[in-house]
């Protein structure tokens, strides 16, 4: 077979039509099977970084308002707690108070009833001391003068006499 | 001691049509195909989420391709980033196959790069009156005045044209320069080892072409290659971006049907 070439600097159509051939053949191959997929394959990364750090950045803005939130009841929780304390206190102030109080009058009244009965028991005594004595007046004067005096002089004398001690 | 440029060697013609002939190109053109499509298939078998080393490379490398197109052509253009990708990499693996020995380089071939900057073209026309209306269009050609319109319309004819040749030259220039190189080199060999006798130097291995033309190599095959690939591609969305400007730019259609 004798060598034959193609024209250096030459067109050939059929070449041409070759060529046209093989890349629109490339074009939809590559495009379905390599640009497409690899790009679309970028893209959905890209959304999904896009999307996680949107999910972040949401996340991180409901936990400052949370925190804000929780900060907030906290507070209101001390403020509460020191106003029960506060009640607390001040309760057991006036129940203290209270119980002081009644101690004081049951003291009082303690008192009191044991000065009335030293009085009774007083006046019983003095009344007790005041007959005997009247007695023994009575008996001694008797023996002295040794003679009956008059039962109303007796008395007379008597009530004279412890008029005169009473003093 | 020969020097030979030729075009694409003819494997075979198929009688039809007025012959089809099977060139180097056409089965470059077939093996670059099948090779993208491999790699394309192996490189995107199993996308995750979170991506291996593989992925994260491969998707380094569309994610540059979008932003280039949409730095060039716009966020509302970012349709034609597929496209751009695709011929960049017909492109770019067009031109390293001929590193291969066993296969041409497609962009070597002027058939190949017209194809494609007359793809780039009728894209842009197909654009523009869809964007602009017919009207529109032709009335561009007469502007800024009347007498500049055989000039507009050279200058459209001559788009694809100078793209497809700035391609072509680029590569199949290299290429011609890579076996004048070979060439020299092997003319330098025989000179320096002129003294030996004549039998001696016959089989004598040309051993200045060793090493020397990979160095050659980097700059016509690879940067070259890369740097026409790149070319084509800003060039296209160039094109085609200003076709189709965004949306609010855009001029109410006149009713030209």
């Amino acid at each position: 077979m004798i060598e034959a070439f193609e024209a250096f600097v030459g067109v050939n159509f059929w070449t041409m039509i070759f060529a046209w051939c093989n890349l629109l053949v490339l074009y939809l191959f590559l495009r379905k099977i390599l640009f497409k997929p690899v790009k679309n394959m970028i893209d959905s990364r890209q959304k999904e970084i896009d999307d996680m750090y949107a999910e972040a950045e949401k996340n991180r803005g409901d936990a400052a308002v949370m925190k804000a939130d929780y900060e907030e009841k906290l507070n209101r929780a001390n403020e509460e707690s020191e106003e029960i304390l506060k009640k607390a206190v001040r309760r057991a102030q006036l129940r203290e108070e209270e119980i002081l109080h009644d101690a004081n009058d049951k003291a009082a009244r303690v008192i009191k009833r044991a000065e009335e009965q030293i009085e009774l028991e007083k006046k019983r005594m003095v009344n007790e001391i005041k007959n005997e004595v009247s007695e023994m007046a009575i008996d001694i004067a008797g023996a002295v003068i040794e003679r009956d005096v008059s039962r109303e002089e007796h008395e007379a004398l008597i009530d004279e006499f412890i008029r005169t001690m009473g003093n | 001691m020969d020097i030979s440029v030729n075009g694409p060697k003819i494997y075979f013609e198929i009688p039809i049509f007025g012959g089809i002939r099977i060139t180097q190109t056409t089965v470059s053109l077939f093996a670059v195909t099948v090779i993208l499509m491999i790699l394309g298939y192996c490189l995107t078998r199993n996308l995750k989420k979170r991506p291996g080393k593989v992925q994260v490379v491969v998707e380094k490398l569309v994610t540059m391709l979008y932003n280039l197109v949409e730095d060039t052509m716009g966020k509302h253009n970012l349709v034609f980033a597929p496209y751009i990708g695709t011929l960049f990499l017909c492109s770019i693996v067009g031109t390293l196959i001929g590193m291969t020995q066993i296969f041409r380089s497609t962009t070597a071939d002027l058939s190949v790069t017209l194809a494609w900057a007359l793809v780039t073209s009728v894209m842009v026309w197909y654009h523009n009156i869809k964007n602009f209306g017919v009207k529109t269009w032709l009335k561009g050609f007469t502007e800024p005045i009347v007498v500049m319109t055989p000039m507009n319309i050279v200058s459209e004819i001559a788009q694809p044209i100078s793209m497809a040749f700035r391609h072509f030259g680029n590569v199949a220039g290299g290429s011609v320069l890579t076996s004048l190189i070979y060439g020299a080199l092997a003319a330098l060999t025989s000179f320096v080892f002129s003294w030996l006798p004549e039998a001696a130097a016959a089989v004598f291995p040309p051993i200045f072409q060793v090493g020397i033309p990979a160095f050659l190599s980097i700059y016509f095959d690879l940067f070259s290659g890369f740097v026409q690939a790149l070319v084509f591609s800003l060039l296209t969305m160039v094109y085609v971006g200003s076709a189709c400007p965004p949306p609010a730019e855009r001029p109410k259609k006149e009713k030209s049907k």
